[in-house]
Parts: structure tokens; C-alpha cells; sequence
């Protein structure tokens, strides 16, 4: 789109199709994540239908990977649940940042839009919602970038569920998980709250592993967050609250 | 049970996501919340991450004959040069099958 002839406004297919068309690179990452999940799913004890179906139910990778985990372990509910609550929080953040765009339109439109708000598809299209001129289309952006994730996810986890038995052990494709996590946390390391945050929760993912129910990813979570905040308000005192 | 839990983690999910597209929530976040909430990602991706390299079966520390750990620093530098979450996993997993063949 051009930002030379600010009359023309945009239609709804082409808000929709550029929505699809800058998603889809980034599928590029998200495939074999959700190929991953699949196979690990599997591998944790969970059934081919509750791996498959909790893609659409939760539709959040890291949460569903702790979930597969936690439950394959034995963890007791309400310790799984507060698990992937703790992990999901960060929604709120796009949801308050794109909400602004989003609040005048109808239920109808509000509740799937919020149900397809992953990383990803915020990323390109709160891109396009500050940089872009308006339009009264705009929101079919987010529902082209929220589908194309959607889509790419579920056919991913399938494909990792009726894939997943047949791949060796040898090839170690679990460790494909904390590679893509790699993929995500180094490069957003850039402030030294942000290492705080990194090394605090590194340090109690290891030394908690004694603990229970594998409580210890809820605390390194915690430990985290209120090291970089912490570390946060110490460099930003005017900033403060 | 699993699916009670399943459809829970999912609701809870989506209200996170919908919470501030609600026609009763303020117009933004507290600064604090906001702050705190933008370590989310780090802190929750570094907790899965580092056990699952450095940590053996049993529990314990595995720094010594873990060939999870030297692929893992070479994805680390892939990431922060490429940014690529595929090149990542690609150079990573390479890694890990090339030194298990090589050394352990």
C-alpha cells in the first residue's frame, strides 16, 4: 500500500490479503514449531486428539509445550494451570496495545480477533495499524496475519501427530523446543533489565529442579519478571509508576 | 480431568487476550503492569530453555560429556546473528548430531 493518495481507502479483501501476505513469512518459524509440538505431544503421554485439539483450545505454542510437559510428568492440575496462565499473561500486553484500533467494533468481531491475538500476528499487524493509514477495513488485517497463523499452526500439529511416532529417538527433535526459544530470547536481550530477567530465571529453572511438580517453572517465571522489572525501575527511576 | 484442565488453560488464555478489548476495561494498563509484563517472553522462554540443556534426566547439573550444551551456544550465536528462527534450529540440531557422532 502507498501512503501517497490517502483518499483511497482500503477494501476489506485487500486489508485481509496483505494481513496473509505479510504473515506468511514468518511461517517460516512457526511451522516447524508446531511440527515439534506435535511429535513432543505425543511423546509426553498425551493422546493424538488432546495434542491436536488443544492447538485450537490454548493456541498458544510455549503454554502448549509446558502443558504436554507438565501433565506428562504427573504434575497436579492447578500446578499446569497456573503454569500456562503465568506464561500466556504477556496478551494482555497486545491486547492493551492494540486494543485502541479494535474497541468501537462489535462483539461479533472482538471475541475471534482477541481468540487469534498470538506473538505473531500482533507483531505485523499493530505494524501496520500505527504506520498505515487508517481505514474502517483495517481489522480484517489482524483476522488475514490471525488466520494465516491459525491455519499454519493447526495443519503443523497434525502433521507432527501423524508424523511423530515414526521419527527415531536418535534424532533428538525435542530439543528443537528450547532451539526455538533460543531463536526468540537472544535477540531480544538488548537492555540490562532484559539479562536480569534472563539470567534470574535461568538460575532458578536450575536450581529449583529438587522442587515438586516442577514448580520451578512458575518460580524461575516469576523470579524473572521481577528481576527485569525490578532492574528496570533501578536504571528508569523518572519512569516510575 | 486433562480435558477440564485443557478447556481452563483455554479460557484463561483467551482472557488474556481479550481482557483489554473489553467494553469495562480502562483504557490502558498501569505503566508498572505494562513493565513487568514485557519480561514475560524472557523469563518464561529462559526457564524452559536452560533445563533442557544443561540439565541431566536425574535432576542433576550435566555441564561435562552434554553435547546439548556446545550446540546450544552455537545456536545462541546463529540467533543473535541471524535472527532466524529456522537457521537457528537447523545450525542447533546440526550441532547437536554432529557431536554426538564426533564425541559422545
Amino acid at each position: 500500500m502507498s501512503a501517497s493518495s490517502p483518499s483511497a481507502i482500503s477494501t476489506r479483501s485487500q486489508e485481509f490479503w496483505t494481513g496473509v501476505r505479510q504473515e506468511l513469512p514468518l511461517q517460516l518459524g512457526v511451522a516447524p514449531f508446531g511440527l515439534v509440538f506435535g511429535v513432543l505431544g505425543l511423546a509426553s503421554g498425551l493422546t493424538p486428539l488432546q495434542t491436536i485439539l488443544l492447538s485450537s483450545i490454548v493456541f498458544g505454542g510455549a503454554s502448549q509445550v509446558v502443558f504436554a510437559q507438565l501433565w506428562g510428568a504427573g504434575v497436579p492440575a492447578p500446578v499446569v494451570g497456573a503454569s500456562v496462565s503465568v506464561i500466556n499473561l504477556r496478551h494482555a500486553l497486545y491486547s492493551a496495545s492494540i486494543a485502541p484500533y479494535l474497541r468501537s467494533l462489535p462483539l461479533v468481531w472482538r471475541i475471534p480477533l482477541a481468540y487469534l491475538l498470538t506473538d505473531e500476528a500482533y507483531a505485523v499487524t499493530i505494524h501496520r495499524l500505527r504506520n498505515e493509514p487508517a481505514s474502517p477495513h483495517q481489522h480484517y488485517h489482524l483476522l488475514g496475519t490471525g488466520i494465516t497463523l491459525w491455519v499454519c499452526w493447526q495443519l503443523t500439529t497434525v502433521t507432527g501427530v501423524m508424523f511423530g511416532s515414526t521419527i527415531p529417538q536418535s534424532w533428538s527433535l525435542g530439543f528443537a523446543i528450547p532451539l526455538t526459544f533460543i531463536a526468540l530470547v537472544a535477540p531480544a536481550i538488548r537492555k540490562r533489565a532484559d539479562l536480569a530477567a534472563c539470567l534470574t530465571a535461568g538460575i532458578i529453572s536450575v536450581v529449583g529442579q529438587p522442587l515438586p511438580w516442577k514448580s520451578w517453572i512458575i518460580l524461575a517465571a516469576i523470579g524473572g519478571i521481577a528481576a527485569g522489572y525490578l532492574t528496570h525501575r533501578h536504571s528508569n527511576p523518572e519512569t516510575g509508576a | 480431568m486433562i480435558w477440564l484442565v485443557m478447556i481452563a488453560c483455554g479460557i484463561f488464555t483467551f482472557a488474556t487476550r481479550f481482557v483489554m478489548f473489553s467494553d469495562v476495561a480502562p483504557r490502558q494498563l498501569p505503566t508498572w503492569l505494562q513493565d513487568a509484563l514485557s519480561f514475560v517472553p524472557i523469563a518464561v522462554l529462559t526457564a524452559i530453555i536452560v533445563p533442557a540443556v544443561i540439565v541431566a534426566p536425574d535432576g542433576g547439573l550435566a555441564l561435562v560429556g552434554n553435547a546439548r550444551l556446545p550446540a546450544a551456544l552455537v545456536a545462541v550465536t546463529v540467533a543473535l546473528f541471524t535472527r532466524s528462527v529456522l537457521a537457528t534450529i537447523a545450525t542447533g540440531l546440526a550441532s547437536l548430531w554432529c557431536l554426538d557422532w564426533l564425541f559422545y
